[in-house]
């Protein structure tokens, strides 16, 4: 067992998935599934066989030590799976009757998205850092709450 | 859900549509291929292709008949639409969690489309949010913004109905409370200028005066508690009796229905929605037209008296207004975050008081002491700002609502020493100036709770008018016991499937035993044989008939089920026995309670069959528990019995009880037994593995074996741990 060849090498399948070979082995889809995903999104990477996160074939403990193309494929199969906007800029958030509707500028654009103001759809992921989850189940961050003016700190205040 | 949205002419231009070649489908899509947010993209469906859109421009189009399975898959905060193109995996799109629910039908459409077949599916799921104004809808089939106010006034109208009478009584009642009010400034402007003024004031005039004031106050008062007394009644019985109707609804209603909504939802329909329309009676509407028609009577008196100062008057009213409501919302922003942060320091209070076994063993009393401090402080810190912010506005809103009457006093004082007014003139107007102000913090208010009335209407009336698909009176069975699934397919959630095309028959009398790993759909294969739910897709047939048309009294009072945790109710014994079949004789009960191995507890209790079990049976130990529900199926005398985990939260000795009891039961009769502990599955004529929503296996103990498959591993694997 020992001697088997643990490395894995990735490619881009037909259909423009990740697939990876380990040693003798070639599989044409696997997933990369993130262990930390907030703590630490670019290490500690499962890679999973199959589309719906089959047998772990490894785990790669930090991505910059692969190459910058094998890096690069994996960083792909991780955009598909996870999609988490981090907000840069807060336009608006209005709150009426039950909801509050953010009108806010991303990482990935703009974007208007409501939150059902009655439970715990902002949460602390640590003292200054916000995970937002809205009506239809989509995620955004606020990765240092410091870091937006005292304005936009105030419009947020309203869910702290 | 609506499937097929509006698409720009310029995307449409670029379809080339022809009579065998039409939209089907069409949505939004929403991440492009750089995930970022994409704008005027599209996936569009026709007859024969699919085609893809990015920035308005025409970037990919299949034919369907080289496509298949389809599918919409859940990713962390968005989804994607895959194909196979000739056999090939492909990523068609990315978009936004909120689109899965839409592209899992699409994708269902695209495979329905492939297979040769045109129908076009449709989905009874509500939108989340308005597609005409963009808000976030309760809940409810229909925006409570858009549905229009003709919609919200006949739904009341509709709620109204039955209580015309009352709200007739309280509506003059309301009318008189006013007239009251009104006629009080009349009187002092005469007792000011007729009588006071004079040149010798007459003292019975002004006691005449005095008594006709009196009366009026007291007149106020009577019909004020009167009118408060009949419209709390009033409220208390409409949201009396939405509340029954609404719980009759929710009982009818099939599973699927409640479990589409969150948890606490419907419960909040009942016990919330209700008591909103209360309150809208009990402070709201009880002033309704009492306000309306002193501010209408208010106005047109000030006017007639002197309409410059009434024009002086008004000046203030929209700047009070407006500083009113920002006042408001700063106050709710306020005391919002006051009860956020308190609710921050009990939980972490609660949670450190659950664990403070754990928070001991580790030693960690210092930090969780120094995290509290910190979140009390914070509390305390937001406690003093917001009474402090109370302290210093709460005055100065007064004053500023005060206004309106500093300006009568000014001008109307000027005009009284300048002779163009008499005092008793400018004291009916200051009264009136008085009541104007004193209304224009309830008007104010007033949208807000219109808004309140209207969500919470909006919310009862979709319930109410849930169509319960009305199956006729459905057919009475006597079942024999013959179950049949046919390419049964079914998920709780639209874009996720549980069971796909489960195929098994089986005989009248047979015992299934149903393995598999947790969350393989075991218990909703058993789900959908009880009718909680029924299938996506594909049939379940019992003694050849679909499980659909069947009468529900009839077929569930033929249906025994034991599950993990037994309900009992809080009850005694023989009441919770007795459930089953009402009027069993008490030989009956004794005998279905020996054959459940209960009899010999139940006489070592006390109470005997009398004991009280408690609130959901805790008084009993879940083996006892779980002999008197098979003393219930005993008694209904069932003809296909379902058992999902009976024994699994049971000691060995009770364990052993309750198989013997089981197996008194079982005999004769279709059984279908759920288990992990494969040694209970001895008896059965045949095991179904169900792994990856479907049949993985079928067969006897002996064939699975031979079979050396999923069923295999799993006996193994719990063969060692054994030894271990």
């Amino acid at each position: 067992m020992e001697d088997r060849d643990k490395t894995l090498t990735f490619f881009e399948s037909e259909g423009g998935f990740l697939g990876v070979k380990l040693g003798d082995n070639t599989y044409d889809r696997v997933r990369a599934v993130r262990l930390f995903p907030f703590t630490d999104p670019a290490k500690y990477i499962s890679i999973r066989v199959g589309n719906d996160m089959g047998e772990e074939l490894s785990v790669i403990e930090d991505l910059a030590a692969l190459s910058p193309e094998q890096r690069e494929l994996v960083e792909r199969d991780l955009d598909l799976n996870y999609f988490l906007p981090q907000i840069k800029e807060i336009i608006s958030i209005k709150d009426e009757y039950g909801y509050a509707y953010f009108h806010v500028v991303t990482d990935k654009g703009p974007v208007r998205f409501a939150i059902n103001m009655g439970g715990t759809n902002v949460t602390k992921l640590s003292e200054t850092r916000l995970l937002i989850t809205d009506i239809n189940e989509n995620r955004f961050e606020v990765r240092d709450v410091t870091k937006l003016t005292k304005k936009e700190q105030r419009k947020l205040d309203l869910f702290l | 859900m609506i499937l097929k949205i509006k698409i720009p002419e310029t995307v449409r231009e670029q379809i080339n549509e022809a009579d065998d070649d039409r939209i089907y489908y069409a949505l939004p899509v929403d991440i492009n291929r750089e995930s970022m947010y994409a704008e005027n993209s599209y996936l569009i469906v026709t007859t024969k292709r699919i085609l893809l859109f990015e920035e308005g421009k025409l970037v990919k189009a299949l034919p369907i008949s080289e496509c298949g399975n389809a599918k919409a898959t859940a990713r962390v905060g968005q989804g994607m639409l895959t194909i196979e193109q000739n056999g090939t995996l492909t990523l068609l799109c990315r978009f936004s969690h909120g689109l899965i629910a839409k592209y899992a039908y699409i994708a269902r459409g695209i495979n329905i489309l492939a297979s040769g077949r045109f129908e076009e599916v449709e989905s009874n799921e509500y939108e989340p949010s308005c597609p005409i104004c963009g808000r976030a809808i309760p809940g409810t089939s229909k925006c409570p913004h858009c549905s229009g106010e003709g919609g919200i006034v006949k739904t009341v109208r509709r709620l109204a109905r039955p209580y015309h009478r009352s709200l007739f009584g309280i509506a003059i009642l309301m009318i008189l409370a006013s007239v009251t009010t009104l006629l009080n400034p009349e009187i002092q402007k005469h007792l000011v200028d007729k009588v006071l003024l004079e040149e010798s004031p007459s003292k019975s005039a002004a006691f005449l005066c005095l008594a006709g004031m009196f009366a009026l106050s007291l007149g106020i008062v009577f019909v004020n508690v009167a009118k408060s007394f009949y419209s709390t009644k009033l409220g208390a019985r409409m949201s009396h009796d939405l509340r029954g109707e609404l719980f009759d609804k929710l009982q009818a209603t099939p599973l699927s229905y409640i479990n589409d909504r969150r948890p606490g939802e419907l419960l909040n329909r009942v016990v919330s929605d209700t008591r909103v329309i209360r309150e809208f009676m009990e402070t709201v509407f009880c002033n309704l037209f009492t306000v309306a028609f002193i501010f209408v009577c208010d106005i047109v008196f000030m006017v007639i008296l002197n309409p410059g100062l009434a024009l002086l008057t008004l000046v203030p009213a929209p700047f009070a207004v407006a500083i009113l409501l920002a006042f408001r919302k700063s106050i709710n922003r306020r005391f919002h975050l006051q009860w956020v942060k308190n609710d921050d320091q009990s939980s972490n209070l609660q949670d450190v008081l659950s664990g403070m076994r754990v928070v001991k063993s580790y030693g960690n009393e210092k930090s969780e002491s120094e995290k509290f401090l910190r979140l009390s402080n914070e509390y305390a810190r937001v406690q003093m700002n917001n009474e402090s912010f109370w302290a210093v506005f709460n005055p100065i809103i007064g004053t500023v609502l005060g206004l309106g009457l500093l300006i009568v006093v000014f001008f109307g004082g000027k005009q009284v020493l300048e002779g163009e007014m008499t005092a008793g003139e400018l004291l009916q107007f200051m009264t009136y100036t008085t009541l104007l102000y004193q209304y224009i913090n309830w008007m104010a208010n007033f949208p807000r709770a219109l808004m309140r009335l209207k969500s919470s209407v909006e919310r009862i009336s979709d319930v109410l008018s849930y169509n319960v698909a009305k199956k006729g009176p459905g057919e009475a069975i006597d079942i024999n016991g013959e179950v049949v699934f046919d390419h049964t397919t079914f998920g709780y959630k639209s874009y996720k499937p549980v069971l796909e095309g489960i195929e098994l028959s089986v005989r009248k009398g047979e015992k299934i035993g149903i393995v598999g790993p947790s969350g393989a759909g075991k218990s909703t294969l058993i789900n959908l044989l009880m009718g909680l739910y029924e299938a996506d897709d594909g049939v379940l047939l019992v003694d050849g008939k679909d499980i659909r048309t069947l009468d529900r009294k009839s077929f569930h009072s033929q249906l025994g089920v034991v599950l993990q945790e037994t309900f009992l109710f809080s009850g005694t014994i023989l009441d919770n026995i007795r459930f089953a079949r009402p009027e069993a004789s008490m030989t009956e009960i004794i005998a279905a309670a020996k054959i459940a191995n209960a009899h010999d507890f139940i006489c070592k209790t006390p109470g005997g069959y009398d004991t009280y079990v408690g609130e959901k049976g805790y008084s009993l130990s879940g083996g006892e528990r779980q002999r008197i529900a098979i003393a219930r199926a005993v008694l209904a005398d069932p003809k296909l019995l379902i058992l999902d985990e009976a024994t699994a939260s049971l000691d060995t000795e009770s364990e052993y009880l309750v198989q013997t009891a089981l197996s008194a039961l079982t005999k004769n009769k279709t059984t279908f037994a759920i288990a992990h502990r494969l040694s209970t599955l001895k008896d059965c004529d045949r095991l179904i593995v169900i792994d990856g929503h479907r049949v993985a296996e079928c067969g006897s103990h002996d064939e699975l074996i031979a079979a050396k498959g999923l069923y295999y591993e799993l006996l193994t694997a719990q063969l060692q741990m054994q030894k271990a």
